[in-house]
């Protein structure tokens, strides 16, 4: 391969290159300059505030009582995905399917655990104990062979991840019923017609093309996820949101701890939405002809393409 | 009645009906597939031989009649004078021995060219990865494609796609296959390679029914062929007869405007 040289002759006959003066845009530099007045003041107001104290803020982003707060709301995250992704195929699939008792059951349950708070379920998977004082294995309405006491079973730490992951298993359902209704009909023809049968067409063909559609809104319901989980401090779990407001309420520093828990959430949404971008990238392999270019690699191209045309220049 | 005949005919079909709510597609099809037969059905687009065709691997399901493969029924089983639905899974087990060939080509765009291939051999059959691989590389040389293996159906072109297509439902070893006009989406001059390799299958013995508006294929290539027009069969006979001489009108004002 030769790389075409501008100072070699131009092949005869192509006319010149077209280098023409690029249009104005005096709009974006007046918005470049309100916005960088409004930035300025912020950033004063930042670095000059007496309430800030951001000595303060270090020490409370690293705070044990922050960190162990860190680590529970991460958990409950997982957990609570882990159960609302499952229970979301799971439902979707009984919606789609044709026995008229399954979708009646996945349509009932996704009207009422997504008609409902999610702040009022967290009560009730708390307080169910006093409706369900014991949890037994036996015959229905006749004798039980072992039982357990409800809170002794479910303690605030698994009613808070039920709550959490039920309630979203309702929302990812109807993310997924989506997905699988985007891909086309020929492709279950298709794989029928090669012999598979209704699980395999789903789990190999169909599944990992809704992927595509299924993965931008499950990742923006992960973010939302980990912000939810600050509800927990309602049934007095120690999450991340607590800590902070913990410490505020010990040493009246409110601000700083509610920008250094801030920070902690900010840090975590950046890498989870750094996951979703790698996800993304792997489910679209097919779809397009080349894969969308990682950051990694835009900062590369735009490099080599500075330089060269700093070399003809 | 028909005949008896020595051989069972592949496929067999009597006075089926199929109806979409109130509109009836096919009214009351009669007729009968040989072993190794390359039979075409012709007839302008509604006239219900692509209905006919999914009907022929239950992709949908007739109202009346009988419609058999091999000697028996599709998607039911007679038990006492009384037919019953197969399960889904003997309707797919059935399927197995049916391939079929898209007008859209319908390849798995998550999967490349081998991937697409060998999918229904290791899941269906539980043929071994190796085996799989090494019978699909065989395959895509027979459909001139020995170099795409590892390519995505969306770097392919059309004509690619639809030999790769061809390839897939070879691999599970039919005994019949079906085309739904696999040449309609293509641009004209990828047409040809299509048509080469179902020349090759039909040299090879392959019972073939193919709905097309290749009239030149029909007629080099076809055993019998069938007009239909309206879900019912118009005319039929061998190609070069139907074609170069057709007793209907409704043939003749057809053939005038694709030939």
């Amino acid at each position: 391969m030769t790389i075409p040289q501008d100072d070699a002759p131009p092949p005869r006959g192509r006319p010149e290159e077209i280098r023409a003066v690029a249009v104005r845009h005096p709009g974006r530099w007046v918005a470049v300059a309100v916005i960088a007045v409004l930035a300025a003041m912020f950033a004063h107001l930042l670095f000059t505030s007496s309430v800030l104290h951001w000595d303060v803020v270090g020490q409370i982003f690293t705070y044990p009582t922050v960190i162990t707060g860190l680590g529970r709301t991460i958990l409950l995250t997982v957990l609570a995905m882990v159960i609302g992704i499952f229970g979301g195929i799971l439902l979707a699939v009984m919606r789609l399917s044709g026995n008229p008792v399954l979708s009646g059951v996945s349509w009932i349950y996704i009207w009422v655990f997504r008609g409902t708070p999610v702040l009022v379920q967290l009560y009730v998977w708390n307080f169910l104990g006093a409706l369900v004082p014991t949890i037994g294995i036996g015959i229905p309405f006749g004798p039980t062979f072992v039982s357990w006491n409800y809170n002794d079973l479910i303690g605030l730490f698994t009613a808070a991840v039920l709550a959490l992951g039920l309630n979203e298993a309702a929302y990812f359902a109807e993310i997924v019923r989506a997905g699988i209704q985007s891909v086309d009909e020929g492709q279950s023809e298709a794989a029928s017609s090669l012999g598979l049968n209704r699980g395999q067409t789903l789990r190999r063909i169909v599944l990992p093309q809704a992927m595509r559609v299924i993965i931008p809104p499950a990742g923006n319901e992960t973010i939302s996820m980990l912000k939810t989980t600050s509800l927990v401090s309602a049934i007095a779990l120690e999450d991340l949101t607590r800590a902070g407001q913990d410490i505020a309420s010990r040493t009246f520093y409110e601000i700083p701890a509610l920008v250094a828990i801030s920070l902690w959430y900010l840090l975590i949404t950046s890498i989870l939405s750094v996951g979703q971008f790698y996800i993304e990238r792997y489910y679209s392999r097919g779809t397009n002809r080349v894969l969308p270019p990682t950051p990694w690699h835009k900062i590369r191209t735009n490099l080599f393409s500075v330089k060269r045309v700093g070399g003809t220049a | 009645m028909t005949v008896p005949t020595a051989y069972e005919p592949m496929v067999r079909a009597e006075q089926v009906h199929k109806s979409y709510g109130l509109v009836e597609v096919l009214k009351g099809i009669d007729l009968q597939v040989q072993q190794g037969q390359v039979f075409c059905l012709v007839g302008p687009s509604g006239s219900g031989k692509s209905t006919f065709l999914r009907c022929i691997n239950h992709l949908e399901k007739i109202n009346a009649g009988r419609l058999y493969v091999d000697g028996e029924l599709v998607g039911y089983k007679e038990k006492g004078g009384k037919l019953h639905e197969l399960p889904d899974r003997e309707v797919a087990l059935k399927r197995r021995d049916i391939g079929m060939v898209f007008q859209r080509f319908n390849l798995f765009p998550h999967k490349t060219a081998l991937e697409n291939i060998t999918e229904a051999p290791i899941q269906v059959k539980g043929v071994s990865k190796a085996d799989a691989r090494e019978q699909a590389h065989a395959l895509l040389a027979r459909v001139g494609l020995a170099d795409k293996a590892g390519n995505y159906p969306s770097q392919l072109s059309g004509g690619q796609q639809q030999r790769v297509a061809i390839a897939r439902a070879l691999a599970m070893e039919p005994k019949l296959m079906l085309f739904d006009e696999p040449t309609s989406a293509l641009d004209p001059e990828l047409v040809g390679d299509v048509l080469d390799v179902m020349r090759q299958l039909a040299e090879d013995g392959m019972t073939m029914i193919v709905v097309t508006h290749e009239m030149g294929f029909a007629r080099e290539v076809g055993d019998a062929l069938v007009f239909m027009d309206d879900g019912m069969v118009v005319e039929s006979g061998h190609p070069r007869e139907v074609l170069t001489n057709p007793q209907h009108e409704r043939t003749r004002a057809f053939l005038s405007k694709v030939l």
